[in-house]
């Protein structure tokens, strides 16, 4: 057998449980949604599992989503307030789209289908993650906004203002849906990408891995002597 | 025109829910008594509010989940410089075209048989988004933080459980004046057209019919003295476009695109799997897939 896998450290604890927490209640908050999806006709009854989520059922799902809601609100706050130094240089780290990240963004679906063709250099977060990171903010104000408005000021803002927010938490949903689809599918199925999950949950990803998908992001983590390397543990880390 | 017009006997034929009914109110007649709202309280078995706004005469603000009908005072001077009050009586208009039942997700709300618009507070789960999609505000849930149970949609039912019993709804049978006619809708209309006519020929020359047209046909009609807008009823109202656009086109947009999405998640798999394991045959597989590294 050959040595062990060396493995580079991705995230921290603080950054995991933030990740989990937001995760959990994001899910949550979309399965109660859905019970507002089963009426396409207004002329005709409910269809599907909608006969199921009426009355007193819909209404347990409703309280369980604001909960839900207000736990999605507080996880940035948790992460914020564990380690805000590090919030905002992985913010900035998000935030900035480079050259790059552009040309990713047009390769990678021909790469993740096919192989090839080859992907452009990536620091610690690809195209594709800031991409990610965008809707995620972007539909979390959008969700935020509207939800609180329809929350807490229905009755108090007009009529038209609450359809409207509506009708930006509906829009919200589907795209956040679609991100959100997009995200579990690479890091849990996709054959290339699903041993990143490794790096959202001991931490580590897989040295080889990280060099080949984040290779400016590992240089220059072993050039600074940021690097926190390690030999994968024998039952857990990336999969082999 | 009082009693002798009365249409006190009046029943929907029980072998044709297809037939449309409607209430029509002669506002020239009303008087405000409000016996309609006690009659509506006591055979819907609504609570008592009391939750008058001080200098008005008028019972409630607004209507609310257990005060499903409710005259409305228009006070103001008229031409002549008296001052007047303007009768509305105010409930759910049963409208053809429905914004509650448009943005209902559940069976709560229905276009039911008679053109009435019935509520199911069984099937409700409290959402509002019906009373946030009336035009005329006409539907509302109250808010109950401590019983969220009991946050339910409320509003007039045109007495679906009488009429369907060969009675008159509960405000109609009450009216003392025989300002609220209950009947087929095409005979009120026309019976409303005459009353307008003879409204005009007697010097009320703003008299008109509301609700013949207004989405798709209201099945609660008006003999208005003045225009809509002074009893403060939209003399055209609509469906709002966010509504609309939220029903018709993004949320089956959004069911066809993350079907789409699916399905093409899949073809992926398939192929990218198949990518996967040639790379690794090749040498390449695993963490060495990406083609970066050459």
């Amino acid at each position: 057998m050959a040595a062990r896998k060396q493995q580079i450290r991705k995230f921290t604890r603080p950054q995991i449980l933030f990740h989990w927490v937001y995760a959990s209640a994001w899910i949550v908050l979309v399965l109660t949604g859905t019970t507002f999806l089963w009426r396409p006709d207004p002329h005709g009854p409910a269809v599907g599992l909608g006969a199921l989520l009426q009355g007193s059922v819909g209404q347990w799902l409703r309280l369980v989503h604001r909960v839900a809601a207000v736990v999605l609100m507080a996880a940035p706050l948790l992460w914020l307030a564990l380690e805000p130094r590090r919030v905002l240089s992985e913010l900035r780290e998000l935030m900035i789209i480079r050259r790059n990240d552009i040309q990713y963004l047009l390769v990678a679906p021909l790469h993740y289908t096919f192989g090839r063709p080859p992907l452009p250099p990536q620091g610690k977060y690809n195209g594709g993650h800031k991409l990610n990171f965008w809707v995620v903010v972007l539909t979390f104000v959008g969700f935020v906004v509207s939800g609180i408005t329809m929350w807490f000021f229905r009755g108090v803002v007009a009529a038209e203002t609450f359809r409207l927010m509506l009708l930006i938490h509906n829009v919200c949903f589907w795209l956040g849906l679609g991100m959100g689809m997009l995200h579990i599918y690479l890091t849990v199925l996709h054959p290339f990408t699903r041993q990143a999950l490794s790096a959202m949950i001991s931490g580590f990803v897989d040295l080889k891995y990280a060099t080949a998908e984040h290779s400016e992001w590992v240089e220059e983590q072993l050039r600074s002597g940021q690097a926190e390397v390690r030999e994968a543990p024998a039952a857990s880390g990336g999969s082999d | 025109m009082g009693r002798a017009a009365t249409w006190e006997t009046w029943k929907p034929d029980p072998g044709n829910p297809n037939q449309h009914v409607a209430m029509l109110v002669d506002t020239s007649e009303c008087i405000g008594c409000k016996a309609c709202e006690v009659a509506c309280k006591q055979w819907n078995l609504n609570e008592a509010r009391i939750n008058q706004e001080p200098g008005t005469y008028q019972s409630h603000p607004h209507l609310d989940a257990q005060t499903w009908t409710l005259i409305r005072f228009v006070e103001r001077t008229n031409d002549q410089g008296e001052v007047e009050w303007l009768f509305q009586k105010h409930n759910c208009m049963h409208c053809t075209e429905a914004g509650c039942v448009t943005a209902c997700p559940t069976d709560a709300l229905q276009y039911g048989n008679y053109g009435v618009v019935t509520l199911d507070q069984e099937k409700c789960i409290g959402c509002a988004y019906c009373e946030q999609a009336c035009p005329f505000d006409a539907i509302h849930v109250d808010r109950n933080p401590f019983n969220p149970r009991a946050q339910k949609a409320g509003k007039c039912t045109l007495c679906y459980d009488r009429i369907t019993a060969g009675m008159q709804p509960a405000c109609v049978k009450t009216c003392p004046t025989d300002c609220i006619k209950f009947g087929d809708r095409d005979a009120l209309i026309e019976w409303g057209r005459q009353r307008v006519e003879e409204l005009k020929a007697r010097g009320f020359k703003n008299a008109n019919l509301y609700g013949v047209d207004q989405l798709g046909g209201l099945h609660e009609l008006y003999v208005l003295l003045e225009p809509p807008e002074v009893y403060g009823l939209p003399a055209n109202p609509k469906i709002s476009t966010w509504t609309k656009l939220w029903k018709y086109a993004v949320q089956p947009l959004g069911k066809l695109a993350v079907g789409a999405g699916l399905f093409g998640l899949a073809v992926n798999w398939v192929a990218a799997r198949r990518a996967f394991l040639q790379g690794q045959a090749a040498g390449h597989g695993e963490s060495d897939h990406a083609a970066g590294q050459s």
